[in-house]
């Protein structure tokens, strides 16, 4: 049985901005996986990142860097 | 542990289902068409006609179900303090696709929720439909895996979320105090309905629950697909459930392909038409019903998607778009569906989708 375990959950505004995070982490080695947006983060049923939380700044710096305009960053037990 | 995680995390969904499956049992028992208890597509569609958009006698009526739909769902957005009116993602293009979605839903004989409460009949014409559903919703998967994107929304003031529900809101007070100004069915589908307040307060609950749980039957397979999460999808399949459960206790559980309520056997064209709806729900970011729902916390965009599908309900009808069911005359089984026109509409519907992906598609590499 899988564990909960704290993620780094990145919460966008668009589909295609998590399409646009996931290229880009795939480019840059950098681990994490698509997720549809918890719903504890908001109402929505969009798509979110979910990322290890060690990679916060990593992917703050990178998607600001790469124009991808986020919603909100989260740490949570999923 | 195991139990309470499944629970937390496919409780509220499986719940939504439940509720939405049992108040469509519930409808249809008192007075609403068989295997319509809910309907999106045709309850904007009675809606439509009511108002006088269309002059299709036989489907006029102001569902309550809808208003209730969206007033539940805003007062448990309000509730939970998820109330926020935001607006400005391409609304023109919302509009279209709405309107499409619904002439595709009308080609079929109903939304994706009507869709899984016809099997739950056991209508076997509506596999045709959710093989169509299903196609639809994977051509939307593959543009938005190419960035597809109709843009993000911006807070706007509340007032401007409050416009459906307010509208939906006038709407009720026109049922009851006012009637002589609304167009009613006599006979046909229009014709049979609950009691306008049971209708409500069903439409409320669903709404609520929907809302605290994201039930969605296009989000549901995107995700299973795209993420393989399935936790939506376990609502739709929770409807699915319910309604096959009820209808054999009932004994109104009718499994075959012939002469099922509202329906028709034209294959090919109940699959083109759910496609229709599968890929323009996807494009919306959710289903006829999810687009209630957006509506009722605040979501002007989709305010506007739900105007579109009124809207394609009036056309469909006006313009001999919408599928005939199959009927039985002087004991001839005779086979219903679209014309000329309601084929047209089809091909046409697809030309708007894929021009509209196409405009939204980014125009590099890295868009957004």
């Amino acid at each position: 049985m899988r564990q909960r375990q704290p993620r780094l959950v990145v919460a966008f505004h668009t589909t295609s901005a998590a399409m646009a995070t996931e290229a880009l982490c795939r480019r840059l080695n950098l681990a994490g996986k698509l997720i549809s947006v918890p719903r504890q983060v908001t109402s929505d049923c969009g798509i979110a990142w979910s990322a290890p939380p060690e990679l916060r700044e990593t992917l703050e710096l990178r998607l600001a860097e790469a124009g991808v305009e986020t919603a909100g960053l989260y740490e949570l037990m999923l | 542990m195991r139990e309470n995680k499944w629970v937390r995390d496919y409780g509220p969904i499986v719940l939504a289902g439940l509720i939405t499956g049992v108040a469509a049992l519930v409808l249809t028992a008192l007075g609403n068409p068989k295997n319509m208890g809910f309907c999106i597509a045709c309850f904007e569609r009675d809606i439509a006609g009511a108002l006088g958009f269309h002059s299709a006698a036989k489907v006029q009526y102001l569902r309550p179900e809808i208003v209730g739909i969206v007033l539940g769902a805003m007062l448990a957005a309000l509730a939970a303090k998820e109330f926020r009116a935001k607006a400005g993602s391409s609304p023109a293009s919302r509009f279209l696709i709405g309107l499409v979605v619904m002439v595709g839903a009308l080609v079929f004989l109903g939304c994706p929720l009507r869709m899984v409460i016809r099997l739950g009949g056991g209508d076997l014409t509506a596999v045709a439909g959710l093989l169509g559903f299903l196609a639809g919703i994977l051509v939307g998967i593959v543009f938005l895996k190419k960035g597809f994107s109709l843009g993000r929304a911006y807070p706007v003031p509340a007032a401007e979320g409050a416009v459906l529900p307010g509208v939906m809101a006038v709407l009720l007070v026109l049922l009851l105090a006012a009637p002589g100004l609304l167009r009613f069915s006599e006979e046909g589908p229009g014709s049979q309905r609950a009691f306008w307040l049971v209708s409500l307060i069903a439409g409320a609950l669903v709404g609520a629950a929907a809302q605290r749980s994201r039930l969605c039957m296009a989000g549901g397979l995107r995700d299973a697909f795209l993420l393989r999460d399935f936790r939506l999808l376990s609502g739709f399949l929770a409807i699915w459930v319910t309604v096959t459960v009820g209808n054999l206790i009932l004994g109104s559980y009718n499994l075959s392909a012939l002469s099922q309520p509202v329906a028709h056997s034209q294959y090919l064209w109940s699959f083109l038409g759910m496609a229709l709806a599968g890929w323009g729900s996807i494009l919306l970011g959710g289903c006829p019903l999810r687009q209630l729902i957006l509506a009722g916390e605040g979501n002007g965009d989709s305010a506007v998607a739900v105007l579109g599908m009124v809207v394609g309900a009036a056309v469909a009808h006006n313009f001999g778009l919408a599928g005939n069911p199959d009927s039985v005359v002087d004991g001839t089984y005779q086979v219903g569906g679209i014309g000329a026109a309601g084929m047209a509409a089809v091909i046409l519907g697809f030309a708007v989708l894929l021009a509209v992906t196409l405009t939204h598609l980014p125009k590099k590499e890295g868009a957004r």
